[in-house]
């Protein structure tokens, strides 16, 4: 098992920054997502610690080993491909017993490794069957157990799930997890799918435009984002995000006539960061709304989608002309009708308030206690 | 597309039927596009190939004044037992195999080298091929001229100065000695120049249809390149060089143009390849008409059966 | 070679490359490579330089033994190709020895004093070299537009029993020209198809008809249908879609397939050999002849070869990233 430490990775294709000078310690042991839009230099960055693309910049090592310029079999990793990348001339025993047969390794030991892998993975019936003939699913299937039959010290995933259909792509994150639970071997794994990276990780890399926007767990990313991408990159629909003026512990909405106390954890903070009068910009994810028809914050209903469980409403603060959408989460038999007028109140621990300037959050106090009361909204 | 729709809009019910009775349906435009090509293909090759049949089975001659004799298989018993006709057989067979195995070696060899990209690839690769663009019957007059033993270059280059020391590798003579075959060889070596290109191009095309994946996962799976070589790269381009194979090895039978601008056949019969006697008699002094066809159809038959194995192959690489 | 495991290559990499090929071994083999390509292909070509210095040798620079490589060039091969000549008689020489003293002798007459014969007019080479733009330019047209149309029914229309009619036009190619030439012999001599041009027109034609199909519907196939069908909805007319939106798209493969279907026709030697005897003999048939005629005249013969192959050398190099589709019968895309 190893570590993977990136420092001031960086890589230029001609004249595109595709990542920018990058820092990242994997434990371990850990199972990390590189999530991030299509572009944003995830599967780069994935493809430099394979050693598949040369760095421009920058020092990788694994257990502690530099290894940036050492070729990818010397890098004892283990690489599962979007598009599952089998052999489509050998048969799915060759498959699995390719990594083996090229170090050489003799026929008996050979099928004592795959009958442990071919175990693990319940992929028998396969065998002698070629890629071709098999569903997306038993291929990756194939292509992990050709990934696990090597022991390697690490497993690097590209969209593994990317080519799949959605009720497979569950049952197959499932069996990764499950895998990654008996294993315990490090695992980076890329997605753009952020559902996948809650679902799977220990910690999540969030990236952008070449850059890292935040490294945390899935609980930290999801509620305390570090910066108004994340916040609405994460979360679907994402957080909602309102521009404000602060206003010493109000902070103001123009346009609308509204205010909002600040909660009492991020006084301190929001003073020192921001002047009276700067814009702020207010986030809290649909979830932290409650309706009720004595709270203070006014807004029109604009559209109602129904999840199920839950129904996704969809409110105006604004005006008809200049519209300030947000997404609240209402109770499944309530009734909203499109155009009706209701009130909601939004729960203080989940507030989080971001710089419009620089984007960035601004992290509450740590010594003044969470205010859990609802926020006076005054109208 | 405006004005049409616009036109449509503005006329009404008035003008659509007749538009529609002017309008050929699809049914009339398939029939319109196919046929005149259909027609064609069947005069000019399925037409001749049956009255060649039935010629094969009679002793017809173009310039007797004479209506055609049906004889049986009186042409094809003939052929097959002249063991002249056995000679010309082996001829070709030998021909074939020492062309399309070079030209398998050799056009693979140039295509794994030209594979990768460099500054001027693509003019090299294309400089590469201009041999088998060629008239063929043109390369043969100016190989003859390479070949010429005393003012030819082949000679020179290879170091032979004094002519009556050299090969003659036309007349299929060394050092005023006749050597057997000399001469099939030269002819083989313009063969092997001219298509070898095509070889490579067919290989060159399977090459770059490997997709890239394979051979990084063979990478992270740590193979060797010999091994990638070996378990990946041979595999994949295989369908396609057997393509090739097939392709060269009908030609081969098919190969006229150039021993006719290298030897027209000689000297002696040492060059006499199949089809320049299947020229010889049906054409040159002889017309033996009815004979000739026999022999075309048995080279069909060889060809046929070269292309079914093949076809065979495939399949099974497709059963697998 | 520790060194580059320690501190990278020299230059920052900006390329998508694997970390193993910018090792300095990988890029040493890489630049060998390419040199032993570019070797190769000089090498390749060595015939055909040697036939364009030829065409531009005297008839005594090319017999010389061993051969020259170093020489003055004329355009004596050239002059002698293009025409017909006799010896010229003593008289004249001396008038002609008398214009170069004066200074006012044209390049034709300078030949012609140097080698001691006189132009008599144009030689068959030029009827021939005619006859070969006629045939191969008329059948190519031909094979495109009847292709296109046949492509066209093939790629976009449910035609009964399509594979097996693609196949059997497919074979059609294969079959040997030997095996055809005998019954089309016979069959151009009753239809007095012989030695004309409507004749070699007519076959090249279907020659070259199975490798347009299948190229053209290649390139057809591509072209979604979906802007056919909305210009059908818009009230166009099939004949219209076709010209308006699938022809110029299709534009591209159909000069490819043009360039095949020429380079056939104007290489071809086998049937125009035995179906032509002098009114529409081509160019390959009297190149290859031209050696059983008097002295031969390598020059001539060199020039010959040259002037003939030097546009297909053109075209090829203008389209080579058509070539592949064309000689794998589009079975291969990129």
């Amino acid at each position: 098992m190893a570590t993977i430490e990136l420092r001031d990775v960086e890589k230029i294709f001609g004249d595109n920054h595709a990542v920018k000078p990058m820092n990242l310690t994997i434990k371990d042991g850990e199972f990390i997502c590189l999530l991030g839009p299509s572009g944003c230099g995830k599967t780069t960055t994935l493809r430099m610690i394979s050693g598949l693309e040369a760095v421009t910049s920058g020092t990788i090592l694994l257990d502690g080993r530099n290894v940036t310029w050492r070729h990818p079999s010397d890098r004892d990793i283990a690489f599962v491909f979007q598009l599952y990348a089998l052999y489509p001339h050998m048969t799915v025993r060759d498959n699995i017993s390719f990594p083996l047969r090229a170090e050489g390794m003799k026929r008996e030991e050979i099928d004592i490794r795959i009958g442990e892998v071919v175990d693990i993975l319940r992929i028998h019936h396969l065998l002698k069957y070629k890629p071709g003939k098999l569903s997306g699913g038993d291929q990756q299937r194939v292509a992990l157990a050709r990934a696990l039959v090597r022991r390697p010290s690490a497993f690097l995933m590209d969209e593994p799930l990317g080519a799949l259909d959605a009720e497979l792509r569950e049952t197959m994150r499932a069996e990764i997890k499950a895998l990654h639970h008996a294993q315990n071997a490090t695992t980076v794994y890329v997605t753009h799918d952020q559902i996948e990276a809650m679902a799977l990780s220990d910690r999540i890399v969030v990236m952008s435009a070449a850059e890292v926007q935040q490294v945390g767990t899935p609980a930290e990313v999801y509620y305390e984002p570090a910066n108004l991408f994340v916040a609405r990159f994460i979360g679907s629909p994402g957080m909602n995000l309102i521009d404000g003026q602060l206003d010493g512990d109000l902070i103001r909405f123009p346009g609308n006539d509204s205010t909002m106390a600040v909660p009492a954890h991020f006084r301190v903070p929001l003073l020192a960061a921001l002047d009276k009068g700067d814009d702020v910009v207010v986030g809290f994810r649909p979830e932290a709304a409650a309706i009720s028809d004595d709270s203070t914050m006014a807004g029109e209903v604009y559209a109602v989608d129904m999840h199920g469980g839950y129904k996704l409403l969809h409110v105006n603060l604004g005006t008809a002309t200049d519209p300030v959408i947000v997404h609240l989460r209402a109770d499944r038999l309530a009734s909203h009708p499109m155009g009706s007028s209701l009130r909601f109140t939004a729960d203080p621990a989940m507030l989080r308030f971001f710089d419009p300037k620089t984007g960035r959050a601004i992290s509450p106090s740590e010594t003044a206690p969470v205010q859990t009361q609802p926020v006076e909204v005054t109208a | 597309m405006t004005a049409i729709s616009q036109a449509q809009k503005e006329s009404t019910g008035q003008v659509q039927p007749r538009r529609q009775r002017r309008e050929l349906s699809d049914r009339a435009i398939l029939n319109l596009f196919i046929w005149p090509t259909l027609i064609l293909l069947i005069a000019w090759n399925l037409f001749p190939l049956i009255y060649s049949l039935f010629l094969s089975f009679t002793d017809y001659s173009a310039i007797a004044n004479k209506a055609p004799t049906w004889v049986g298989f009186q042409n094809y018993a003939d052929i097959l037992s002249d063991p002249q006709m056995w000679k010309y057989f082996a001829t070709t067979g030998r021909y074939a195999l020492v062309t399309v195995g070079m030209q398998t070696i050799l056009g693979f060899s140039l295509a794994v080298l030209v594979q990768e990209k460099f500054k001027g690839s693509g003019l090299v690769t294309t400089l590469i091929l201009v041999p088998m663009m060629l008239s063929p019957v043109v390369v043969g007059m100016f190989w003859k001229l390479m070949y010429n033993p005393s003012f030819g270059y082949f000679n020179f280059l290879l170091g032979f100065r004094n002519p009556s020391t050299a090969p003659e590798m036309l007349a299929g003579r060394f050092a005023g000695q006749p050597v057997p075959n000399l001469a099939l060889w030269a002819v083989a070596l313009v063969d092997i120049w001219m298509w070898t290109p095509f070889v490579m191009l067919l290989v060159l095309s399977g090459l770059k249809a490997i997709p890239d994946y394979l051979y990084e996962a063979a990478v992270i799976d740590r193979a060797s390149s010999w091994f990638q070589f070996w378990r990946i790269t041979v595999p994949q381009v295989m369908p396609l060089l057997m393509i090739a194979i097939l392709f060269r090895t009908i030609e081969a039978f098919k190969s006229f143009d150039l021993v006719m601008g290298l030897t027209g056949g000689g000297p002696g019969d040492q060059t006499e390849l199949i089809a320049v006697n299947l020229y010889r008699q049906a054409f040159l002094g002889q017309w033996r008409t009815g004979r000739a066809s026999a022999l075309a159809y048995i080279i069909l038959i060889v060809i046929i059966a070269i292309s079914n194995l093949y076809i065979r192959y495939l399949n099974q690489a497709k059963e697998d | 070679m520790s060194d580059f495991y320690e501190t990278g290559p020299s230059k920052p990499v900006t390329e998508s490359i694997r970390v193993d090929k910018v090792s300095p071994r990988s890029r040493r083999i890489h630049s060998l490579r390419a040199i032993v390509v570019i070797a190769l292909a000089i090498f390749l070509l060595i015939p055909i330089f040697i036939m364009a210095m030829t065409a531009f040798k005297t008839r005594s620079d090319v017999v010389s033994s061993p051969p020259k490589t170093v020489f003055e060039p004329t355009l004596e091969g050239f002059v002698f190709l293009f025409t017909e000549r006799a010896i010229i008689t003593p008289g004249r020489i001396t008038k002609l020895q008398e214009a170069a003293e004066s200074g006012d002798l044209g390049l034709f007459d300078r030949i012609a004093l140097k080698s001691g014969q006189e132009i008599t007019g144009p030689s068959d080479y030029v009827t021939r070299l005619k006859n070969s733009l006629i045939i191969a330019g008329v059948s190519t047209l031909l094979s495109v537009i009847l292709g296109f149309f046949a492509a066209y029914a093939f790629s976009r229309f449910n035609v009964p029993g399509k594979d097996d009619l693609m196949f059997f036009i497919l074979s059609t190619r294969m079959l040997p020209a030997v095996v055809v030439t005998i019954p089309l012999f016979l069959m151009y001599r009753q239809l007095g198809l012989h030695d004309t041009h409507i004749g070699m027109i007519l076959l090249y034609t279907v020659f070259n008809l199975s490798l347009a199909v299948w190229l053209l519907k290649g390139f057809i196939d591509e072209i979604p249908t979906e802007y056919e069908e909305a210009a059908l909805v818009d009230g166009y007319t099939r004949m219209q879609a076709i010209r308006k939106i699938v022809l110029p798209q299709a534009m591209t493969g159909i000069a490819a397939t043009a360039v095949f279907c020429l380079i056939f026709a104007w290489n071809e030697y086998a049937f125009a050999l035995m179906l032509t005897s002098n009114t529409a003999r081509t160019a390959p048939p009297s190149i290859a002849t031209m050696l059983g005629r008097g002295g031969i005249e390598w020059s001539a013969i060199a020039a010959g070869s040259l002037g003939f192959l030097i546009p297909v050398v053109i075209v090829v190099f203008l389209l080579r990233d058509y070539l592949l589709r064309g000689v794998t019968f589009g079975a291969v895309r990129k």
